[in-house]
């Protein structure tokens, strides 16, 4: 079994929105790269796979060539090799066209997952789009899945419960976070044996961008005073608080 | 513009979506998925038994070209978000997710970087497949009520083998006029409990950041931010919440913020209209008590 893991390298998604500053309408790059937050997950779901099924694990992402350092972090959790393709776009189509070309190398895939949604752009749309480019099955928001008479038995996670699947043949899901696949904390000796392991660097496959203009990015602003109440005790703190909100009309 | 939404007939999804398409055409059509009576009054209505994005993508791709519809809208859910892509890719469109707002000139807004920033687009060709972010558009009152025409599915990937919808005890968050949400801070899946008496007291819900969800301490439905639930209460208590842009996302619509932490350098009280700084553990019993006090 061949899985395979997207992952993407973003800035700091926990920089508070009051640190928060663009540079020609992308995040500045003053900022600390880091795998996205719902990739973790998909990794850990893809490592937990890989140990249960002995399955190969890579890692294919698509972005400049110094995020290899971060993507590393996957290897040192246990995924096998990474795969970049190296390439700047933030469209959408033009990412899932070279996450395909990325994933055409490796031969047969079994599986392919991805975060729920990247943590910069935060579209999630890149794996629909490479499921519908590889003609693979899709399912968004999966937070569990088996192989079982060589589909998958998945679990999605939906806005109002769960929904319970049976796929069959390849297919990319999608993966969000729940206390199982919650980022294990790699080794230390990990961390120094993923700097061993093989990393391919393919070049980019220029595509048309989607037919949408970006007319501009700004940053919210958003105007709140908070009003401190005092605690020195605790019990007039909380009357306080109650009076407040009866009096501008909240309660 | 020859317009189309795709979805269930959850009339309070449907009246979202009704409401973005009203930017772009006076009626519209619709492609209802799934069981259940379809309510509103639409130019066409057609029914697709399955609700599965793989399942049903080429029929739908083949009816969207068939009757040349030049704005397709689906919700931000796990069913619209399972379509959209594959009709990307099937109509060789361009998309846009979680759309959140539309001007009157149909500039698009998304959020992007965690809801740090907004980012506006306008659409340079047809046809354009937007995802709609729930509770950003009022839903519409959906009068009257269309027949529908039935497609049939020819294949089917993916079984469906159980729907099992969550246990709701008490007010849904997004109805909720008053939400008690914990956050990593609570430490423990029993400091919940004390969450829950008071939003009992004041006849509300309980959520969740999804730091909380991610330890397990509340169910994956009690999440509120970007990837969770968007609530709009009149009252936010956020406890023990550190106030990550992802989670302020959800409570955008919140009237009034009240933020308990101990830490007063917690990005919450720069989204609060009042604040207590102080161990959630002394603070939230005492309002407890107060709210005994007053009966």
């Amino acid at each position: 079994m061949h899985i395979v893991v997207l992952a993407k390298v973003v800035p700091d998604y926990e920089i508070p929105s009051s640190d928060f500053k663009l540079v020609e309408n992308r995040a500045h790059a003053k900022y600390k790269r880091m795998i996205g937050l719902y990739d973790e997950n998909a990794i850990e779901v893809g490592v937990q796979l890989k140990e249960k099924y002995a399955a190969d694990l890579t890692i294919v992402s698509y972005g400049s060539s110094g995020d290899v350092q971060f993507l590393r972090k996957g290897v040192a959790m246990g995924a096998d090799k990474i795969v970049l393709i190296e390439g700047t776009s933030d469209d959408p189509y033009t990412t899932a066209v070279n996450l395909q070309k990325g994933i055409e190398t490796l031969g047969e895939i079994d599986v392919i997952l991805a975060g729920r949604q990247s943590s910069d752009m935060d579209r999630g749309i890149v794996p629909g789009l490479l499921a519908g480019l590889m003609k693979y099955a899709f399912v968004p928001q999966i937070c569990a899945l088996e192989n079982e008479g060589g589909g998958w038995k998945v679990t999605q996670i939906t806005e109002t419960g769960l929904r319970l699947m049976k796929v069959t043949g390849r297919a990319v899901f999608s993966v969000t976070s729940i206390p199982e696949n919650k980022p294990r904390i790699p080794a230390v000796r990990a961390i120094f044996s993923a700097k061993k392991k093989p990393v391919e660097k393919l070049s980019e496959k220029e595509e048309p961008l989607t037919n949408i203009s970006e007319i501009s990015v700004s940053i919210p602003l958003v105007e709140s005073v908070c009003e401190f109440i005092p605690t020195e005790a605790i019990d007039e703190t909380a009357r306080i608080l109650l009076s407040r909100l009866k009096e501008e009309r909240y309660l | 513009m020859k317009t189309l939404i795709i979805e269930t007939v959850n009339s309070q999804i449907l009246g979202e979506l009704t409401t973005v398409s009203r930017l772009f055409s006076p009626l519209c059509d619709v492609i209802v998925l799934g069981e259940g009576e379809l309510s509103g009054t639409y130019e066409k209505a057609f029914r697709v038994a399955d609700t599965l994005g793989t399942n049903i993508c080429i029929e739908l791709t083949d009816l969207i070209k068939k009757e040349g519809y030049e704005v397709i809208i689906l919700s931000s859910t796990a069913i619209g978000s399972g379509l959209a892509g594959l009709l990307a890719v099937g109509l060789e469109a361009p998309v846009l997710t979680e759309v959140t707002a539309i001007s009157s000139d149909l500039i698009i807004e998304q959020s992007i970087y965690g809801s740090k920033a907004v980012a506006y687009y306008k659409m340079d060709s047809r046809p354009l497949i937007l995802t709609i972010k729930r509770k950003y558009f009022e839903a519409a009152e959906l009068g009257g009520a269309t027949e529908t025409v039935d497609i049939p599915v020819a294949t089917q990937k993916i079984i469906l083998l159980e729907e099992i919808e969550e246990e709701r005890t008490g007010i849904p968050l997004e109805d909720a006029d008053v939400i008690v949400t914990g956050g990593r801070g609570v430490g423990s899946k029993e400091n919940f409990s004390i969450l829950g008496e008071l939003a009992e007291l004041l006849v509300g819900a309980v959520g969740a950041s999804r730091g909380a969800i991610d330890e397990g301490w509340m169910p994956p439905n009690a999440q509120i931010g970007q990837t969770g639930k968007t609530v709009s209460p009149g009252v936010y208590f956020a406890v023990g919440v550190s106030g990550a842009s992802q989670h302020l996302a959800g409570i955008s619509n919140a009237k009034c913020v009240v933020a308990i932490n101990k830490d007063d350098e917690a990005n919450i009280f720069k989204r609060a209209r009042f604040g207590i700084i102080s161990d959630y553990k002394k603070a939230v019993p005492a309002i407890i008590n107060a709210l005994r006090e007053i009966g």
